[in-house]
């Protein structure tokens, strides 16, 4: 590893460990008066837990949106340009309004659902973006952008079919936000297969550097495209339902994170995707961080309001700068 | 290396870009591939080159499929250079030169030469969405200098285009030098003076037939490829005695 990536490695972690310590200490009073404080014994659980979701969330999302971004040559891709997120959401929506029509509710059902969801979803990306035995790009991008569209419309449809009070719920979890109580056991499965993507990916770092060359050119220099892609394409959508089940759906980090990044490092994708990770989850404990401090008297503001705010200014300044290459 | 391209048809819905196309070459040549827009020349090289299945037919390498030949085996036989190079990520020009070398394993005096051989040794640093057409075509044709196998096939599609006089003088001795190597050096031109200074042979396509095929001498006379091109041609000499095709 040069020493520069070295460097901007272990730079990204001190930042990574500061915002950490600072979501620890972080500490709002009745009165609304801000402080850092160690927490008492039992509130302890309920800044780890954030802790820990939020670095999975965003680390997963980061790596998940270097990946679609490498995939679709197009540096504003992020996993909501394949409708991934979308339909995760749906499912989810789908499992609420069924748990409150039929009156059941299991354990995991809307994790179930957000699987299902971005899996279907997943699916038919896939199957309408295929040209000539591998996935064309810019019908992906197409594909993707209808697909979201359609799980968009049907969120709204079950949204309109619940009752006024069940209403609320729908809204918050679309909104996106960190979860203070969560399964341990789940944290650790979502933590180990997030880790495993990113090592995966990293792992592809090289055959990522050739595939950012034309088609040709890669095809040129050895590398088997549609191998690659496919890759790329599971593993993005995994790492991104990841998160959609942990934090719903959450705006712009994978769009930021690998840009992020890429100001540190430059292009070689073996450390960038280490340094993207390091970036994602460096975003989202900041923004959990920030929204500590933002009470309206309504309770703190949810996580993807913080993220949308932040991610759509930055979203426009790449727009801006990319206009002549994108 | 014996390269035959045998009966190639390439068809793209109702339009035939190649209609029956053969070709045969021996290592140590340069073939130059002419003839007007939209004559199939691209089609024909990436068909060449292993990049597109023809619809009919078949490109043979020493008897071998070049279309069932693995990605990574291809690398080492193929090099391409193509018209416009495209690279999507903040690359220096030194790492895309790096990346011709993909399949093969990490060679850095292979790569220090090839960027020494296009004069981008000092510029090697440069990021690459900064650099001008001509120093993109150069960097293209730097990573197939760094990939190429000597005795393979090199296939470029109008890599001259960007160059200045310089770059393109110097780009003839290399593909010289790559075909006395044994090289099959099989270039897209529209540059008909360069074609005559550096090809063997030429192929002229027109409407995806070859319409002409031979020695250079032979094929590249006023009345033969003015009839392709639909132009007047005529010989001029220049001072050494030596004679160019020249627009009257």
């Amino acid at each position: 590893m040069k020493s520069r990536s070295f460097f901007s490695i272990i730079f990204l972690s001190i930042l990574l460990v500061g915002a950490v310590i600072i979501r620890l200490l972080i500490t709002r009073s009745a009165e609304g008066i801000i402080s850092l404080e160690y927490p008492d014994k039992q509130f302890l659980m309920y800044r780890l837990v954030p802790i820990v979701a939020s670095m999975i969330v965003g680390a997963g999302l980061g790596v998940s949106g270097m990946g679609l971004q490498v995939l679709l040559r197009n540096p504003l891709a992020s996993p909501w340009i394949l409708g991934l997120s979308s339909g995760a959401g749906l499912g989810v929506m789908a499992t609420m309004y069924f748990e409150y029509t039929f009156e059941f509710s299991y354990f995991g059902s809307q994790s179930v659902g957000a699987i299902v969801g971005a899996l279907l979803s997943l699916l038919c990306v896939y199957v309408l973006s295929r040209r000539r035995g591998g996935i064309d790009p810019m019908s992906m991008v197409l594909v993707g952008v209808v697909v979201s569209v359609l799980c968009g419309a049907g969120i709204m449809i079950f949204q309109h079919a619940v009752p006024m009070g069940l209403r609320g719920a729908f809204t918050t979890w679309l909104m996106g936000s960190i979860p203070e109580v969560e399964s341990w056991w789940r944290l650790l499965i979502f933590a180990f297969t997030t880790l495993l993507g990113i090592i995966a990916v990293s792992y592809w770092g090289p055959t990522l550097d050739a595939a950012c060359l034309s088609d040709d050119e890669a095809k040129s220099v050895g590398v088997n495209l549609p191998q690659i892609r496919k890759k790329l394409f599971i593993t993005s959508s995994l790492l991104a339902s990841i998160g959609v089940l942990l934090a719903g759906p959450i705006a712009f980090v994978g769009l930021i994170a690998p840009h992020g990044a890429r100001l540190f490092l430059g292009g070689s994708h073996r450390t960038l995707t280490i340094a993207t990770a390091l970036c994602g989850a460096l975003l989202l404990v900041c923004a959990d961080d920030i929204r500590q401090l933002i009470d309206f008297g309504s309770g703190r503001l949810p996580i993807g309001i913080v993220t949308s705010i932040f991610g759509g200014i930055v979203f426009l300044f790449l727009l801006l700068n990319n206009r002549g290459r994108v | 290396m014996r390269l035959q391209v045998k009966n190639v048809n390439m068809r793209f819905g109702k339009h035939v870009a190649l209609q029956n196309v053969h070709a045969s070459s021996d290592g140590g040549k340069v073939v130059a591939v002419l003839g007007p827009n939209a004559s199939g020349k691209t089609t024909l090289l990436r068909t060449i080159a292993g990049l597109l299945l023809p619809t009919n037919g078949q490109i043979e390498l020493d008897g071998a499929n070049v279309h069932k030949i693995k990605p990574h085996d291809l690398a080492s036989k193929i090099s391409w250079v193509p018209r416009v190079a495209e690279v999507a990520g903040s690359f220096s020009i030194q790492r895309v030169v790096e990346l011709g070398r993909y399949a093969l394993g990490p060679s850095p005096n292979r790569v220090e030469s090839a960027l020494e051989q296009v004069d981008l040794l000092e510029r090697r640093d440069s990021l690459w969405h900064t650099a001008s057409a001509g120093m993109k075509q150069r960097t293209a044709f730097a990573r197939a200098l760094a990939q190429r196998t000597p005795g393979g096939l090199f296939v470029l599609d109008e890599p001259s285009s960007a160059l200045d006089l310089h770059h393109l003088k110097s780009m003839g001795n290399n593909l010289r030098h790559c075909a006395e190597e044994g090289d099959i050096v099989v270039a897209a031109l529209h540059d008909i003076a360069f074609a005559m200074e550096i090809a063997d042979e030429v192929i002229v396509l027109k409407a995806g037939k070859v319409a002409l095929a031979g020695k250079t001498d032979a094929v590249l006379t006023p009345s033969s490829l003015g009839g392709v091109f639909g132009v007047d041609l005529t010989w001029a000499m220049d001072d050494a005695g030596k004679r160019h095709l020249v627009l009257p």
